[in-house]
């Protein structure tokens, strides 16, 4: 094929992409009620946590966190079975690039992390990290010890500051948990 | 709270005293009642306002943006601003007279997000600290586009926009790649940072798959300077338009594939090819392909990254027999690879220090167009750089940088750099 063919089949292919990608209204990757039967599906019981730090809870998971991007709001549910805790659903939000990412973890009871769901992406840079494989990673996941982003947490090439922010905030999460809400921490 | 519980004693009080007169007895127990009941709302007064301001103090998140969502929207929730910048300094070995300070680049952005599925996005970057009549320096829109996500793996681009190829164009930030500078491969045949005027649309998969296709302005060969050797230095990089009254009867096309379905890899490649002569007369099919190859594998705290880039301008030799006695003439193929290797040796929560290799084999001109005997320019040799270093992240978003380059068939060039980049 000479030059010229193929620079007439590349903008050829960039017209027929353009023209032909689907336009659909944007919605949610997922959402919080089909998260919470995702991580939970035994569950038939949802109940929002009102959660109150102590300042010296709040202090000492800023240290195990470790550092943080900026969050937006973090929702947090507890999951029952005919009132047995099943363990936490969590919503937060980080900024990707630019733009905050709505993403879904939960904890259970044991303290073992579940593989996590993006909910919404909103910027094209980065969307990478719902890549289904990157995600996995999360799951089984047991300590802070075993969060380290780059060593536990693979990066994402091309996605760097979206793949270290979810981890950062998904550390949050786990020192969180592991201070104010795992069954035997002091409340 | 505490109205409610007068009143409510009040008329406990009173209720009785209207309908009929009672005993001793019968008052002394409805008051002992009465105080009772006083001390049930008491507790569960105090039990209300403890519950108040626990419910004040729960922000569990760690930013600074507070928990509760604003009742009511601001325009600077809308906006986003960031920003990186890098500086160095570089001293040849052979001729320290030579060596140069520069603040290299100083880029800020803004976005502005108008709803749910539209944003705007920007750079403007200022490149060696002054622009004037009298510097070298530069003003420029690195990227200004409209973003429009038509679904949430699919969104559409219309703008000034990064073109999505190798490892380093979209990511270009000195936090990002190893080394003061930016790797030669991609600065001379792949002209980092290369944007284009268009329309391109980005889709992502679960399976880690992400695909590009574009429309766009592309490059003007009528802007060759065959007296300079700013075409001999990058080929691309001196026929870009930047989208400045860019030449546009032609556009370019191009594809663009990348796969991060296994964490710690990527693997991708992009086609980039159009017509460069715009219906100029005397530049009838000039064409332009450009193509490249990377793969980026990140095992543990190594970090291993390879890329391939080939160019080819079709129909050069009408054109360079014009220009025939200048020192650089166009070619007619340009191409680089390089192989580079890093290891965090340190590797702590807040900083990290990773050491790191690069070897970059690249020609910006390996072949030109026949154009008859004795006219025909030779083509350039190979140049080969050893590039060694380290990069030690001071902080997230802060990064030092030291290394030594050695150009192989160009001693002169041998250098030590210094560098200090950042990026919010």
């Amino acid at each position: 094929m000479s030059a010229r063919d193929l620079t007439d089949v590349l903008v050829t292919l960039g017209v027929a992409g353009l023209i032909a990608s689907p336009v659909v209204i944007a919605a949610d990757y997922m959402t919080i009620e089909q998260a919470q039967k995702t991580f939970f599906p035994a569950a038939d019981d949802y109940q929002e946590v009102a959660l109150a730090l102590t300042p010296s809870q709040r202090q000492t998971i800023t240290v195990n966190a470790g550092p943080q991007p900026p969050h937006g709001h973090l929702r947090i549910w507890a999951a029952r079975h005919q009132g047995a805790l099943l363990g936490h659903v969590f919503v937060d939000e980080v900024i990707g690039r630019q733009d905050l990412i709505t993403y879904a973890a939960s904890i259970d009871t044991q303290g073992t992390l579940s593989a996590i769901e993006i909910l919404t992406y909103r910027e094209s840079h980065g969307g990478e990290i719902r890549s289904r494989a990157w995600r996995a990673q999360f799951a089984d996941k047991q300590s802070l010890e075993q969060l380290r982003f780059r060593t536990d947490i693979k990066n994402i090439a091309g996605a760097t500051l979206s793949s270290e922010h979810v981890t950062q905030g998904v550390r949050w999460l786990m020192a969180l948990w592991q201070n104010a809400l795992r069954p035997d921490a002091a409340s | 709270m505490r109205s409610i519980a007068v009143t409510l004693l009040g008329l406990s009080l009173l209720g009785p005293l209207g309908v009929h007169a009672a005993t001793q007895d019968e008052l002394e127990a409805k008051l002992q009642a009465l105080s009772e009941q006083v001390d049930a709302l008491k507790t569960e007064l105090a039990k209300l306002k403890s519950q108040q301001q626990q419910q004040v103090a729960a922000t569990p998140t760690p930013s600074v943006t507070p928990a509760a969502q604003p009742a009511t929207p601001s325009v600077a929730s809308n906006l986003s601003f960031f920003g990186y910048g890098e500086m160095s300094y570089s001293r040849p070995s052979d001729h320290p007279s030579e060596a140069v300070a520069d603040l290299n680049r100083f880029v800020l952005g803004v976005g502005y997000r108008f709803d749910d599925r539209t944003r705007f996005v920007s750079e403007l970057e200022l490149e060696h600290a002054v622009s004037s009549a009298e510097d070298s320096g530069e003003i420029e829109v690195e990227q200004a586009y409209i973003e429009r996500q038509l679904g949430q793996q699919l969104f559409v681009k219309a703008g000034l926009f990064l073109i999505p190829i190798g490892l380093l164009n979209e990511n270009h930030e000195p936090t990002r790649y190893y080394g003061v500078f930016r790797n030669f491969v991609e600065t001379d045949i792949i002209p980092t940072t290369w944007r284009e005027g268009g329309v391109t649309v980005q889709g992502t998969t679960e399976g880690g798959l992400r695909w590009d296709v574009g429309i766009s302005t592309g490059f003007n060969l009528a802007k060759w300077d065959a007296t300079s050797s700013e075409g001999q230095e990058s080929p691309l990089g001196s026929i870009h338009q930047e989208l400045s009254l860019a030449r546009a009867r032609d556009l370019s096309g191009f594809v663009a594939l990348n796969y991060s379905g296994v964490p710690g890899l990527r693997v991708g490649g992009t086609v980039f090819g159009g017509n460069v002569g715009q219906g100029q007369p005397g530049f009838e099919d000039t064409r332009l392909i450009i193509w490249e190859g990377h793969a980026r594998w990140t095992p543990g705290r190594a970090e291993i990254s390879a890329l391939y880039s080939r160019g080819h301008i079709s129909n050069t030799a009408p054109v360079n027999l014009t220009l025939v006695g200048n020192p650089t003439l166009i070619p007619e193929s340009f191409f680089g690879w390089y192989l580079e290797g890093a290891y965090r040796v340190i590797d702590r929560e807040t900083w990290s220090l990773a050491p790191f290799v690069r070897y970059e084999r690249f020609n910006t001109g390996s072949e030109y167009a026949f154009i008859a005997q004795g006219l025909t320019p030779s083509a350039l040799p190979d140049q080969q750089v050893f590039t060694g270093g380290f990069n030690w992240m001071l902080a997230p978003g802060v990064v030092v940088k030291a290394d030594y380059q050695d150009f192989r068939h160009q001693r002169a060039g041998d250098r030590f750099n210094l560098g200090l980049g950042y990026q919010f």
